[in-house]
C-alpha cells in the first residue's frame, strides 16, 4: 500500500522529525562528554557548549590546503544532506505515511556508508600524512564492520518481518509484551554498532588528536571554520540517528502514530518528543559510562569487538529459529 | 503490584529466556575476556543468573528441589567459589590471561556459533519437550560446549579452571531444563567443586604459568620428581 505522495502526513514528518533531529543532536555529543568528565572527577563542558562552538565555527573563514580538490569543498554538504535524508528513515518523533522505500533498513546502511566513503576520500584529499592514515584505518575497520552490520540488521528483519524501519517501529511501539530475548540479543549488537559507528572509546578515542590512535579525528583534521562546524553536525545527527535506532526498537514507549493515523495532535507530538529526550539522554548516559569504562583497545584486537556484535547477531537469528 | 507479575507463567517465562540471552552474554565474555579480574566477574555473574533462573523455574513448576538448586547455587557459586579463586588471584602476580592455544578469541566466537547450531539439532532430534525446556536444553549444551571451548583454547591453568566452571555451569542448566537430578547429586557436585577450587587454591604456586612452566616450577621446588614426566 502506498500513499499518495505528497501527504500532509509525510511533509510534516520531513519538517519536524528532520529539525527535530538537527536541533538535538549537537546536546547529546556534550551530554556524553559531561558524563565521561563526571566520571572522571572533571566538570567537564556546558551542556550547551556544542551549540556555541558550532555558532562559533559558523563565523570563521574555511581554508583549504593548495593541494585540495573539490571533494574536500563538497563533501561537507553532501555528508549533511545524505545524513538529512538518512533521518527520514528513522521516526523520532511520530510514524509518517511514508512513500514506499522511504525507511528501507537496506538503503539506510548504505547512506551511513555513503557518508564514511566521502568523510574517508575527504582526508585522502588534503594530502596531509594524517588524513590518510585515518582514512586507511577506518576503511580497513569498515571492511570488518560492514558484514557484522548487515547481519545484525538483518536479524532485526528477521525478528520482525520487516526490512522497513517504519513498520518495525509501528509493530514494536504497538506490541503487548514490552521485551523479547531476541530483541534484547539484537539490542546489545545495535549499541556496539553505535560504538564502532560514531567513533567513541574502546574502537577510537573522539577526545584526542593523538597521531597513534586517530581514526575519525585524522580524517577531519584539515576541515576547518563552516566546513568543520556542517562536520561536527553530520557526526552528531548520525549518532541520533543510530540512538533512536536503539532505542524505538528496544523501548518503544511514547512514539506516537502508526502508519495509518491520519490527524495528528499536538499535545501527542510533544509527549513523543519529550519521551525521545528522556530516551535518548538515558541512553547517552549509558554510553558515556560504558566509554569511561573502557580504555582504548589496540587496533588489532578491534575484531573481537566486532564479533561480539557479529555473535550476538547470529544467534538472534538462530533464535528466532528455534525459540 | 509485583505478586500477581509473579504468578504469571507467561511472565515468567519470557523473564527466563531473557535470563537465557544474558547467560550466553556472559559465556561470551568469558571466551574473549583478557583481563582476570572481569573473567572472574563475569563467572560470578553467569552463576547468579543460573540462580535466579532456577528461582523462576520453581515459581512456575513449584517443586522444591528448584529452590533448593537456586539457593545452593547462590551460595557456593556467587559467594564461596568466586571468594576461592579471588584468593589465588590475588596470590599470583598475573592479571591478564593473553595466551591462547589453537583459536584466537575472534575464531572461538565463530566457533561457538556453531556449537549452539550443533546443540541445537543434536538436542531436536533427542527430545521433544516444551518449548522453553527446550530452549534451556540447549542453552545449557551450548554454555557446556563453550566452557569445554574456553577450557582447550586458553593456556593459563586459571582460566582453564574458569572454564570448567563454566562447563559445569551449563551441566546445571541443562540438568535442570532436560532431567531433574536428585538434590544429593547435585550437593556432591557442588562438594567436588568447592575440592576443586580449594586444591587450586593450595596450588597456587604455579598457576600463573602455563603447563609447561609449571613441570619446571614443580621440579625445581622439589614438589614433584618429575619422573614420569621424563
Amino acid at each position: 500500500m502506498t500513499p499518495d505522495f505528497p501527504n500532509l502526513s509525510f511533509t510534516l514528518f520531513c519538517l519536524l522529525n528532520t529539525g527535530f533531529v538537527l536541533l538535538v543532536s549537537p546536546f547529546y555529543m556534550s551530554l556524553i562528554k559531561k558524563v565521561k568528565a563526571a566520571a572522571q572527577g572533571r566538570k567537564g563542558p556546558r551542556l550547551l557548549q556544542n551549540y556555541y562552538d558550532l555558532r562559533k565555527l559558523l563565523h570563521r573563514e574555511v581554508v583549504y590546503s593548495p593541494t585540495s580538490s573539490g571533494v574536500m569543498r563538497v563533501t561537507p554538504y553532501l555528508n549533511l544532506a545524505v545524513l538529512l535524508l538518512a533521518s527520514l528513515f528513522v521516526p523520532v518523533i511520530f510514524i509518517p505515511d511514508a512513500p514506499a522505500g522511504i525507511g528501507n533498513i537496506i538503503v539506510f546502511i548504505y547512506l551511513l556508508a555513503i557518508e564514511r566513503f566521502f568523510t574517508a576520500l575527504c582526508g585522502l584529499d588534503a594530502g596531509s600524512t594524517f588524513g590518510g592514515m585515518g582514512s586507511s584505518r577506518a576503511m580497513s575497520l569498515s571492511a570488518v564492520i560492514e558484514p557484522t552490520m548487515v547481519i545484525s540488521f538483518a536479524a532485526l528483519a528477521y525478528v520482525l518481518k520487516t526490512v522497513d524501519l517504519h513498520e518495525m517501529f509501528a509493530i514494536t511501539s504497538a506490541s503487548a509484551i514490552p521485551v523479547s530475548p531476541t530483541l534484547v540479543l539484537v539490542s546489545i549488537s545495535l549499541f556496539i554498532i553505535i560504538i564502532v559507528e560514531t567513533g567513541r572509546l574502546p574502537v577510537d578515542n573522539p577526545a584526542t588528536h593523538l597521531e597513534l590512535t586517530m581514526i575519525n579525528e585524522a580524517m577531519i583534521l584539515e576541515q576547518s571554520g563552516k566546513n568543520l562546524a556542517l562536520i561536527e553536525l553530520t557526526h552528531s545527527v548520525k549518532q541520533t540517528l543510530l540512538m533512536a535506532v536503539l532505542i524505538n526498537i528496544l523501548v518503544p514507549v511514547g512514539l506516537s502514530g502508526g502508519p495509518n493515523m491520519g490527524d495528528l495532535a499536538v499535545s501527542g507530538l510533544l509527549v513523543s518528543g519529550l519521551a525521545f529526550l528522556v530516551k535518548a539522554a538515558l541512553l547517552a548516559v549509558v554510553i558515556g559510562l560504558f566509554e569511561s569504562s573502557l580504555s582504548k583497545m589496540r587496533l588489532f584486537r578491534l575484531p573481537v569487538f566486532y564479533m561480539m556484535a557479529f555473535f550476538f547477531s547470529a544467534l538472534t537469528i538462530l533464535m528466532e529459529v528455534f525459540a | 503490584m509485583i505478586s500477581p507479575l509473579l504468578t504469571d507463567p507467561l511472565f515468567l517465562e519470557g523473564a527466563i529466556k531473557i535470563l537465557f540471552v544474558f547467560v550466553l552474554v556472559t559465556a561470551a565474555l568469558v571466551i574473549s575476556a583478557r583481563n582476570l579480574a572481569s573473567l572472574l566477574t563475569t563467572y560470578t555473574i553467569q552463576s547468579l543468573l543460573l540462580a535466579l533462573i532456577a528461582g523462576l523455574l520453581y515459581l512456575i513448576e513449584g517443586s522444591p528441589v528448584l529452590l533448593s538448586i537456586a539457593a545452593l547455587t547462590f551460595v557456593s557459586k556467587v559467594l564461596l567459589i568466586p571468594f576461592f579463586i579471588n584468593i589465588v588471584e590475588e596470590k599470583v602476580k598475573i592479571r591478564r590471561d593473553m595466551k591462547f592455544n589453537y583459536l584466537e578469541p575472534t575464531s572461538s566466537l565463530m566457533v561457538s556459533i556453531a556449537l549452539v547450531l550443533l546443540a541445537y539439532v543434536f538436542l531436536s532430534g533427542f527430545f521433544a519437550l516444551d518449548r522453553l525446556f527446550f530452549f534451556g536444553a540447549v542453552i545449557g549444551l551450548s554454555l557446556t560446549l563453550m566452557g569445554m571451548l574456553v577450557m582447550f583454547s586458553r593456556r593459563k591453568v586459571i582460566t582453564k579452571v574458569l572454564g570448567y566452571l563454566t562447563m559445569e555451569n551449563g551441566v546445571l542448566l541443562f540438568g535442570i531444563f532436560v532431567t531433574e537430578l536428585p538434590f544429593i547429586i547435585e550437593v556432591l557436585i557442588i562438594i567436588d567443586l568447592i575440592i576443586l577450587v580449594l586444591l587450586t587454591t593450595i596450588l597456587a604456586v604455579g598457576i600463573d604459568s602455563t603447563i609447561e612452566e609449571y613441570h619446571q616450577r614443580l621440579l625445581k621446588l622439589k614438589i614433584w620428581s618429575g619422573r614420569e614426566y621424563l
